[in-house]
């Protein structure tokens, strides 16, 4: 409030010194995350923007990444809700549900709804009303980065596309032979660096776990309890856990750069498509971008990114509609987000985007989004269902027994269920 | 002294009116930090009681809040990871307290003598405390690297190479002794200027009578300064205490809780329930059982002054 107030009491000042000419202007609040190069881009748009619409300010609200779903709760109760707000996909359900959106169809360009992919439709749709409440320039998914040299090595199969994905026993039967190789410190890093509590673990590690046959939650009765202590769940994390007990996985307290750091420690690397940037930088042509395994007897691969909605209390949501339809079309903007391999979500975007299209390096992970991607729950209990399988994970990696940890995560995913009264109306939906 | 309680009756009666009036005086002045206490201690704690009776989420939700009784309480001592932070707690507060508390007295002793330049390496040894535990924490994780850290490398060439390098914070054998090397080292300080004022609190005269009977350092040491500082003892390991069972900043920024549970704490338990999944109902019940185990030490500190005639 105090910076409306702020900038209220500021244009009012205004307007009785220029004795009533100027007119005081829309203000349209933006929360957002990002490194420092994307805050960079958002405020260049945003400025563009206004030297475009001299009436409206838009206001930028840095939040950063680790805290941001803490901080946008903060803004709840505050009642401070930004007009525009940046938010992870997977959160999308959780923030519909609890009335925090409106849906962006009528206020957004035609021409952008129609350029956007299936995957990038899929991830801001609720699935209750099937309404799209959020919008991106971008969608995501995670590959197999390998080292060319060590593949090489060990006379490795290298896929060329999603349908001919290394199968489980080949995958651990290379982890076995890349630990024996003179070298490689660890077969493979599966960024545990990234820390033990955040969306990586459900993102990144929940496909392999559902291409074993196991679920985070049952997506028909929205049960947790037989689905994610599971004998499916609970044979796929041992195995997983299997992995790290051998020392075949770059440990939590080495960083995220084993892949391509001094002496390329690290032979694969399950890493995000933003990772190919800084690792074909590093090196060079001794990279090659593969499918995710397939463990059981379907390949898949995760999707979402952080997309953008706009607030049901926005008093302005036209203008925040104009404002987003703007950013997503900003030549700039596009250039910057395919210096960092962005992944694309229109595609408009992805014809300029060499990286993806056809024969480009990253385009094994772009076939993936229309092959094998799958959301995560797209359930109202996701922040709870997430924390809980994180806890579940750092337990079962550390050696924890894998059956208890589950059976621990059902339970509270199904006590928050509960305590919520079924999420009505997800509920009904059998 | 004597002399007024002879005083007049005549002299006595705007004696009482003075009472009265001083009376009113120190209620108005004790007024303000009542009202403060009220409303920011009081009043809080009554509320998460209340809370913790209820499923009252973090933000408001289209589902109404129900008053469920005592099921989160219920649900927090049933479950296994509650358990596993408050022993962790207990487990940090045991080594912990010697640590820091050993340290802080060690230093003191130190800086007691007259030292050149006493009050700039009082000055130095202080620093950690005022540099902030979230720097602090940024700082040692970079020591902590596994494997090629400083910390390993130092260990590494003191052990003429025998010992292999630490996961200092990646495993769950040693992740809770690097947070308390960490913690013992970031705050000793506080407890160092307490054992400071304590130790300037022991009258000279003792010292220079017990130098006349005749007795050595190490006698003066047992004898006149470990007796003197009883009742600093016993403040600054209680203190110590309450504050170790508020772990969390350390936790939240190098470990999150992990690996396998070693860290976990009951404050960052409560976070991770009020804030990641949004169950202040649950979170309100763990912050009412925490103020009831602090409550508890508080009401031993007390019981161990008294004994200790302070």
């Amino acid at each position: 409030m105090g910076n409306r107030l702020l900038s209220a009491l500021f244009a009012s000042a205004a307007l009785v010194a220029t004795g009533g000419l100027a007119e005081a202007k829309t203000v349209v609040h933006v929360m957002h995350q990002g490194d420092p190069g994307w805050v960079k881009a958002y405020g260049d748009v945003a400025a563009r923007f206004e030297a475009a619409n001299p009436d409206v300010d838009i206001e930028m609200i840095y939040a950063p990444h680790d805290a941001y779903n803490e901080k946008f709760s903060a803004a709840v109760m505050a009642k401070q809700l930004p007009d525009i707000m940046e938010l992870d996909a997977p959160f999308l359900a959780n923030y519909v549900w609890s009335g925090y959106l409106q849906p962006v169809k009528p206020l957004i360009d035609k021409d952008l709804l129609d350029d956007m992919t299936d995957s990038n439709i899929a991830q801001g749709t609720y699935p209750i009303d099937k309404d799209l409440y959020a919008i991106g320039l971008t969608d995501s998914s995670v590959v197999l980065y390998g080292n060319k040299k060590y593949l090489e090595a060990i006379g490795a199969r290298i896929p060329k596309s999603v349908d001919d994905a290394w199968t489980r026993e080949e995958f651990e039967g290379y982890l076995e032979k890349l630990s024996k190789l003179e070298g490689v410190k660890w077969p493979i890093d599966t960024f545990r660096g990234y820390g033990i509590k955040t969306e990586w673990i459900t993102y990144a590690y929940g496909p392999l776990l559902e291409s074993a046959g196991c679920d985070l939650i049952d997506r028909k009765t929205w049960k947790a309890t037989g689905t994610l202590d599971g004998e499916a769940c609970v044979k796929a994390l041992t195995m997983m856990q299997d992995w790290v007990k051998k020392g075949w996985v770059v440990p939590t307290s080495s960083g995220t750069n084993q892949f391509y750091a001094e002496g390329q420690p690290a032979a694969l690397a399950m890493g995000g498509h933003w990772f190919y940037a800084e690792a074909s930088a590093a090196m060079k042509d001794n990279i090659v971008v593969m499918p995710l395994p397939k463990i059981g007897d379907k390949g898949v691969s995760p999707n979402g990114t952080w997309i953008w909605g706009i607030s049901a209390t926005s008093e302005n949501p036209e203008i925040a509609g104009k404002f987003l339809s703007f950013l997503l079309k900003d030549k700039e903007y596009r250039e910057y987000a395919k210096t960092q391999s962005a992944y694309p979500g229109l595609k408009s975007f992805a014809a300029g985007s060499p990286l993806y299209a056809e024969g480009g390096p990253l385009a094994v992970a772009f076939e993936q989004a229309s092959k094998t991607a799958i959301a995560r729950p797209p359930h109202p209990a996701y922040p709870t269902i997430t924390s809980a399988f994180m806890q579940a994970v750092d337990k079962i990696f550390n050696s924890g027994d894998a059956q208890e940890a589950l059976t621990a995560a059902a339970k509270k995913i199904d006590e928050d269920i509960e305590d919520n009264a079924g999420y009505p109306p997800f509920d009904e939906q059998q | 002294m004597t002399l007024q309680q002879t005083s007049t009756p005549a002299l006595r009666r705007p004696a009482k009116r003075r009472d009265r009036q001083r009376l009113w005086q120190e209620m108005a002045m004790i007024a303000p930090a009542f009202l403060l206490m009220a409303i920011f201690l009081i009043t809080p704690f009554l509320l998460s009681f209340w809370t913790a009776m209820t499923n009252q989420p973090l933000v408001p939700r289209p589902t109404p809040v129900r008053f469920v009784g005592l099921l989160n309480f219920e649900r927090v001592f049933t479950d296994p990871l509650f358990w596993t932070s408050l022993w962790n707690v207990t487990r940090f507060t045991v080594w912990v307290l010697p640590l820091q508390c050993g340290l802080a007295f060690l230093t003191a002793l130190l800086l007691h003598q007259k030292l050149p330049m006493q009050n700039l390496l009082r000055g130095l040894f202080f620093l950690p405390a005022i540099t902030s535990m979230v720097v602090v924490c940024v700082i040692w994780g970079t020591l902590f690297q596994y494997p090629s850290g400083p910390l390993n490398q130092i260990v590494g060439f003191l052990s003429g190479g025998t010992i292999q390098p630490i996961d200092w914070l990646g495993d769950p054998n040693w992740a809770m002794f690097s947070i308390v090397l960490l913690s013992a080292w970031q705050a000793y300080g506080f407890q160092m200027i307490i054992y400071l004022a304590g130790l300037q609190g022991i009258p000279e005269e003792l010292y220079d009578a017990a130098r006349i009977d005749g007795a050595s350092a190490l006698r003066r040491f047992w004898h006149v300064t470990m007796p003197g500082l009883r009742p600093t003892h016993v403040f600054v390991l209680v203190i110590t205490t309450i504050q170790a069972f508020k772990l969390y900043t350390q936790v939240a920024i190098l470990t999150q809780g992990g690996p396998n549970e070693s860290t976990e704490t009951v404050v960052h338990y409560m976070v991770r329930a009020g804030f990641e999944e949004q169950k202040l109902g649950y979170a309100s019940a763990v912050s009412v059982i925490l103020f009831v185990i602090v409550l508890l030490i508080a009401l031993l500190q007390r019981k161990l002054l008294r004994r200790f005639d302070v």
